[in-house]
């Protein structure tokens, strides 16, 4: 039994197309990332090693400072939003006598499936100034809020963060659904004869008891915002001025647009060391061993 | 003990309004592609077409580069499930089943891939595809979007695989059967369900990918969905029923999935939150 399960040719033969090309696409560019940040480059001639110069650039570059606080509000809002929103609607479809809760929950979902440019495009419509959706439901509600929602740089990142969390909403739902319906009913059981309301077993067992669960929506949501890119590469081209770029578009930018590799390297090798950095500080907060019921 | 009942109207209600909130833009499009003009812009921007103009979804096929932009995006999707889901599930059989010294190790190898964002290689993921000449090709969308998805799927058949009891494997051995025979005719199968839940998560994930089409893809012939809709709004200007059309085109498949596997859809996408956190 050893000796068959600990057959060579076969366990290579197995793991060798996954492994080579798990190896070549995905974590050589990793490393790649990290090196040709550190030369003066361009994609097509000779690298110049200049070694820390594209970071000091970086961090003397005002648009990395724009698209740092943008990136951040944009997460920002996201999470609290898809979080929120999404803890109060799994807590309702979790309750089997809520009507409809079929159809919520469906609804709901339904935009997580679609692809982003197709939403896009659709809030680029919804958004428009002169014919707009959006503009159209405050004529008829008599207010004169009427205005070009994407070329205003006050609107402009709040309208995007809005399509992103309505879009990607569904999911952090479906999440917090599942987490919630994990839970044993004799919990709340105990609360209700307690003399707990609703409300109240909900914020002091159901919430806390779903710590890993938001401790992976709080994870997922503001990495996502850091890394944003589809929607403002489509909906805004980072406009107006710099006011929706997000690092990852400058990255895209300095890449593919001017011709400086080494330093859109640099972009997004500072991307990786954020992103681990907040899921370390996410973990450190709802620091807690799992529950095994 | 009373069952508990959800006695509030007020939230109630703002629940159902968020549900239309998220059904609604979804509707409006699917209302529009069915308008002409006037109707979406001036007499009846909100509600059901008076007249189903189904002539849009002619002009939407024949007119734009629809049906070429759906075919690029069956092919490449379906490739993409196809040997990410096979290269996924013989490697996750070998580090969960089969006894060598670097299993443990390679296992983890592999799931550091699940922490990195598409965004941040796509610098050195561009000069790779150039320097292997696939640029331009169905090659440079299928080749990395079957790496991206590998992670993920070694790890959920991974999981499978540990819970089959060991005896199986014990009872194909002493019966003759050989390692790839236990493979192909035991293991495999009783898999099934995760399979079915992959194909669903790697096919939606290859259908609705942007970025790296973005990218890589310049050639209108090998454009995919994502892609073609992009430039749609230049073109379209003057037809805003026929790029409704397009649109919702393009989202039914995804759209019928999840209406037929509603809770399979779900249950793949949050799959993922057990083994990510």
């Amino acid at each position: 039994m050893r000796k068959y399960l600990g057959n060579k040719t076969a366990i290579l033969l197995f793991i060798l197309p996954a492994l080579l090309l798990y190896t070549v696409v995905v974590f050589y560019p990793v490393i790649q990332v990290f090196y040709r940040s550190l030369f003066d480059w361009d994609g097509l001639s000779e690298a110049k090693f200049i070694f820390l110069d594209n970071y000091k650039r970086l961090f003397h570059d005002h648009i990395f400072y724009t698209s740092l606080y943008n990136s951040a509000v944009f997460a920002v809002i996201i999470a609290v939003v898809q979080i929120t929103i999404g803890t109060l609607l799994a807590f309702a479809v979790a309750e089997v006598a809520m009507r409809g809760r079929k159809f919520v929950r469906i609804t709901v979902f339904i935009p997580v499936v679609l692809s982003i440019t197709v939403v896009c495009q659709l809030w680029l419509a919804m958004y428009n100034g002169e014919y707009g959706l959006i503009n159209k439901l405050f004529e008829v509600f008599g207010l004169s809020y009427r205005q070009d929602w994407l070329t205003d740089k006050h609107t402009a990142i709040f309208a995007l963060a809005a399509v992103n969390a309505w879009q990607y909403m569904g999911y952090h739902f479906a999440l917090l659904l599942a987490g919630v319906k994990s839970i044993p009913e004799s919990y709340m059981e105990a609360a209700r004869i307690d003399g707990a309301s609703k409300m109240k077993a909900h914020l002091r067992i159901t919430m806390p008891m779903l710590g890993e669960t938001y401790k992976f929506c709080l994870i997922l949501a503001f990495t996502g915002g850091l890394n944003a890119f589809a929607n403002m590469y489509i909906m805004t081209s980072g406009g107006p001025g710099t006011t929706t770029y997000t690092l990852t578009y400058m990255m895209f930018r300095s890449a593919f647009r001017v011709g400086e590799f080494g330093y859109g390297s640099a972009s997004a090798a500072f991307l990786v060391i954020e992103c681990l950095i907040v899921t370390l500080i996410i973990n450190k907060l709802i620091a807690r061993d799992p529950i095994v019921y | 003990m009373k069952t508990l009942k959800f006695k509030h109207p007020v939230s109630n209600i703002l629940i159902w309004l968020y549900a239309l909130l998220s059904v609604y833009p979804l509707f409006w499009m699917i209302a529009y592609s069915l308008k002409n003009n006037d109707e979406i812009f001036v007499t009846n921007p909100f509600g059901l077409p008076t007249h189903f103009r189904f002539e849009n979804y002619k002009t939407a096929w024949t007119s734009f580069n629809v049906p070429q932009y759906f075919t690029n995006s069956v092919i490449v999707s379906v490739v993409t499930v196809v040997f990410s889901l096979s290269f996924a599930v013989l490697f996750a059989y070998a580090v969960a089943r089969m006894k060598w010294r670097l299993s443990g190790a390679v296992r983890v190898y592999m799931t550091i891939g699940m922490f990195v964002p598409v965004q941040v290689i796509m610098i050195p993921l561009a000069i790779l595809m150039r320097d292997f000449h696939l640029a331009n090709s169905y090659l440079t969308l299928i080749v990395p979007y079957i790496a991206f998805n590998l992670s993920f799927a070694t790890l959920v058949f991974y999981g499978f695989f540990r819970s089959v009891p060991v005896d199986l494997e014990e009872a194909a051995c002493i019966d003759g059967a050989s390692i790839y025979r236990t493979f192909f005719s035991v293991m495999l199968p009783l898999i099934r369900p995760s399979i079915a839940t992959m194909i669903i998560f790697v096919f939606l994930a290859a259908w609705n990918e942007f970025p790296i089409a973005m990218m890589l893809i310049s050639k209108e012939s090998l454009k995919t969905l994502p892609l073609g809709l992009l430039f749609f709004q230049g073109q379209f200007t003057t037809d805003w029923g026929a790029m409704g059309a397009a649109m919702t085109i393009a989202s039914l498949p995804t759209l019928l999935l999840y209406m037929l596997f509603s809770e399979q859809v779900e249950n793949a996408l949050t799959v993922g939150s057990a083994v990510k956190g």
